[in-house]
């Protein structure tokens, strides 16, 4: 029972950095109707840039500043890279932002150097046992968890009462019923892609903190595109339930995995696209994705 | 619009075609592949101008291009092979100012290409490589290698390999140096049983033949020494070693033996002690890296894990040590520079033997190479060492060092046992690679 309860923490923590990576993905999908396959990278330059800021700054500053840097980045990627291709098919702008992501990993790896880099973290791999219960927890799982929780609150929060909010939500519903009630759909665009680089950067650094940030770290991104399809491409609280069950599902396999030795020594790394195939099954848009009715 | 075209353009065509595919076929093979005779009588095919090298010390002299294949940018063990390309190329340098080879000096900077670690890009730049150099100075990794192996054979390319597989001992145009995973592992185990008690054993390791060979010299020793032995393969990334981890925490053994990059290693290590296990770590050389003392693995590292290396790190004094050290100036420690500088060793002594043959040919230099008994590591590896015309089995290098990491020591490790052969490595039969028995 401990061993379940202990993966179940573990997955959720790694399920937590997931969330903060399909949260992005969700955003920028549902403003601009194109997947962003710039993630990845932005998750690397916000880790890269926590490893130069803690030292000066120390960690705690040293995230938020690097997660502003990072939004500030994905603003000028997408008032460059994107917005010129407003208008076009949706297809054409998702392979600018896989060349985007190529671009600007290649800078930040010049960043990266040699030898692998720390985040900085007060954490590393120390654990914290729930009273009563023999149960351990390493303090980074839950750390993630918690600033996951905080930001997904603040974000829910903003698209609830505020006006830039309540704008997102109707250019996203609709961007030319938006656009013809005084909704500044640029600002709309240009805010979903610094929201989403400010979260790569924070699951980027909670995805190296106990760890290391190495030229590698980019592909923990790719994990939230199964992820965003299992959820449902346009949902936000999809992004979240997927991100966390994924991140449970891929623990509680590498933990119980040894009971079927022919599946292999490292199944849990394929669970996130299995979990998506069978839920693809019974809801094709997800589970919580909008249907989309078209008429023929 | 084809049927208006006016007859015979179509045949006029393709027979000017032909020509000049003739015509280009023509002047590759004068470029780069007839034999002709230098001045001085010496024989030369692919790779050796008259012309001297871009940066030559001497101007009189020809040049002999090498090439290099390596992980220079994001490959898992670019860590490693940046600092063995500069010290290849701060080796080749020395042997220039020393004189070069015969009339010829060597150069490794025209020719050096990225593999990422991927078998296809190693195999691409290779072809582009190939018309121009006449050996390969550094071809790194098992994986890749393996994927350009069956055309260095055809066309008698050499090479001197960064890597350590058992399966080049069976290949006369590799030049490997030191003791292959499969012997290293074997070495581990001795030490291992001795230094710490040992009595069960897991091997964790990637696929392929970098880390199927040390698990199979592991599960060997472990047979000969009457250890327990399992095996689980893993795969390249911090964030893939969950399964690894957890059979580690399954099985409770006194020892694992990893193959993998650095940062895979410090993630199993790190957080296999952080959930309870309280066993010992041997990594293969590749898996150390400097900068993992600054990680939150570090602790764990520095309680737990011990690297096996086949040569004496990067601050010891033998004088081919000493002549890397002067060689490269002021640069951080590492032991990539050490590796670089000693793979380089057996190709200068092939390169040597077949310029004094007068036969600098590619076929010239591999009959060098077949001939070679010894090579002079300048006592970087024990004497005997480079006896490429014993065979696999008389010619393997078995001998083997034990480190520890230390915050103190110049590339983070400290050695607790010098270059030694174990029993099991002694008395081993290495007759076909090691990872076939796995």
């Amino acid at each position: 029972m401990t061993e379940l309860v202990e993966s179940l923490l573990r997955g959720l923590g790694t399920g937590s950095v997931y969330a903060l990576l399909a949260l992005g993905f969700v955003i920028v999908y549902k403003a601009t109707r194109v997947i962003s396959f710039a993630q990845p990278a932005f998750m690397l330059a916000g880790a890269v840039l926590v490893t130069y800021l803690a030292g000066p700054l120390g960690f705690w500053v040293a995230v938020p500043v690097a997660a502003v840097l990072t939004a500030g980045l994905a603003l000028g990627v997408e008032r460059v890279a994107v917005r010129p291709m407003v208008g076009r098919p949706a297809f054409v702008v998702a392979i600018i932002t896989l060349g985007v992501d190529v671009a600007v990993r290649v800078v930040v790896n010049g960043f990266i150097g040699l030898d692998v880099r720390h985040v900085g973290d007060p954490w590393g791999l120390r654990t914290v046992t729930i009273p009563g219960t023999g149960i351990d927890l390493q303090q980074r799982h839950l750390a993630a968890l918690l600033a996951t929780t905080v930001l997904i609150g603040g974000m829910f929060a903003f698209f609830r009462y505020t006006r830039m909010g309540l704008a997102m939500r109707a250019a996203a519903y609709d961007q030319e019923a938006a656009l013809a009630m005084g909704v500044s759909v640029g600002a709309v665009f240009a805010l979903s892609w610094g929201l989403a680089g400010g979260l790569a950067a924070v699951a980027g650094t909670f995805a190296a903190a106990g760890a290391s940030v190495d030229a590698a770290l980019w592909l923990i991104a790719l994990t939230a595109l199964p992820v965003i399809i299992l959820g449902g491409l346009d949902s936000l609280p999809g992004a979240v339930v997927g991100g966390l069950a994924v991140g449970t599902i891929q623990e509680l396999t590498a933990t119980y995995q040894q009971h079927a030795p022919w599946l292999g020594g490292n199944v849990s790394v394929i669970t996130p696209y299995v979990l998506m195939l069978l839920v693809l099954l019974v809801r094709p848009y997800g589970l919580f994705g909008t249907r989309e009715v078209e008429r023929v | 619009m084809g049927r208006n075209r006016p007859s015979g353009t179509g045949p006029r065509r393709i027979a000017a075609a032909t020509v000049a595919l003739l015509l280009c076929a023509a002047t590759t093979a004068c470029r780069g592949g007839d034999t002709e005779t230098d001045a001085s009588g010496v024989k030369t095919d692919v790779g050796v101008t008259a012309e001297p090298c871009p940066e030559a010390v001497d101007r009189n002299k020809g040049c002999i291009y090498l090439g290099i294949i390596s992980d220079l940018t994001e490959g898992p063990f670019r860590a490693l092979a940046v600092p063995i390309t500069d010290a290849q190329k701060a080796f080749w340098k020395r042997v220039n100012t020393a004189g070069g080879i015969g009339n010829y000096e060597v150069d490794v900077t025209r020719w050096i290409r990225d593999n990422k670690y991927n078998p296809q890009t190693h195999n691409q730049v290779y072809q582009e490589m190939k018309p121009n150099v006449l050996a390969l100075a550094q071809t790194l990794g098992s994986p890749t290698t393996a994927a350009i192996l069956a055309d260095m054979k055809a066309s008698s390319v050499v090479a001197a390999p960064a890597a350590w597989t058992s399966a080049y001992a069976f290949e006369d145009v590799i030049v490997e140096s030191g003791a292959n995973y499969c012997l290293e592992s074997m070495n581990a185990l001795d030490y291992a049983r001795q230094a710490h008690g040992v009595k069960s054993v897991l091997a964790v390791h990637l696929a392929g033949d970098y880390g199927d060979d040390a698990a199979a010299g592991a599960k060997l020793a472990a047979q000969s020494l009457g250890m327990t032995f399992n095996a689980v393969k893993t795969d390249s990334g911090a964030d893939k070693q969950a399964g690894a981890i957890q059979a580690i925490l399954t099985g409770r053994p006194d020892l694992v033996i990893l193959t993998m990059g650095p940062a895979d290693a410090a993630a199993i290590v790190g957080q296999a002690a952080a959930r309870g296990f309280t066993g010992r770590f041997i990594g293969t050389s590749p898996t150390w890296n400097p900068a993992l003392l600054q990680s939150a693995a570090a602790p764990a590292l520095l309680a737990r894990y011990e690297q096996t290396a086949p040569w004496d790190t990067y601050s010891a004094d033998t004088p081919g040590h000493q002549a890397l050290r002067q060689a490269l100036g002021q640069i951080t420690p590492n032991d990539g520079y050490t590796s670089g500088w000693v793979w380089s060793y057996p190709l200068k002594a092939a390169l040597t033997k077949a310029a004094a043959d007068g036969d600098l040919t590619r076929a010239g230099l591999l009959k060098a190479v077949k001939s070679l008994s010894t090579v002079d590591y300048e006592g970087m590896l024990p004497s005997g060492a480079g006896n490429y015309a014993a065979g696999p089995n008389d010619g393997a290098v078995r001998v083997t060092a034990v480190y520890r990491p230390d915050r103190a020591a110049p590339t983070g490790v400290i050695q607790v046992r010098p270059l030694t052969a174990g029993p099991t490595a002694t008395g081993y039969d290495l007759d076909r690679p090691c990872y076939e028995k796995l």
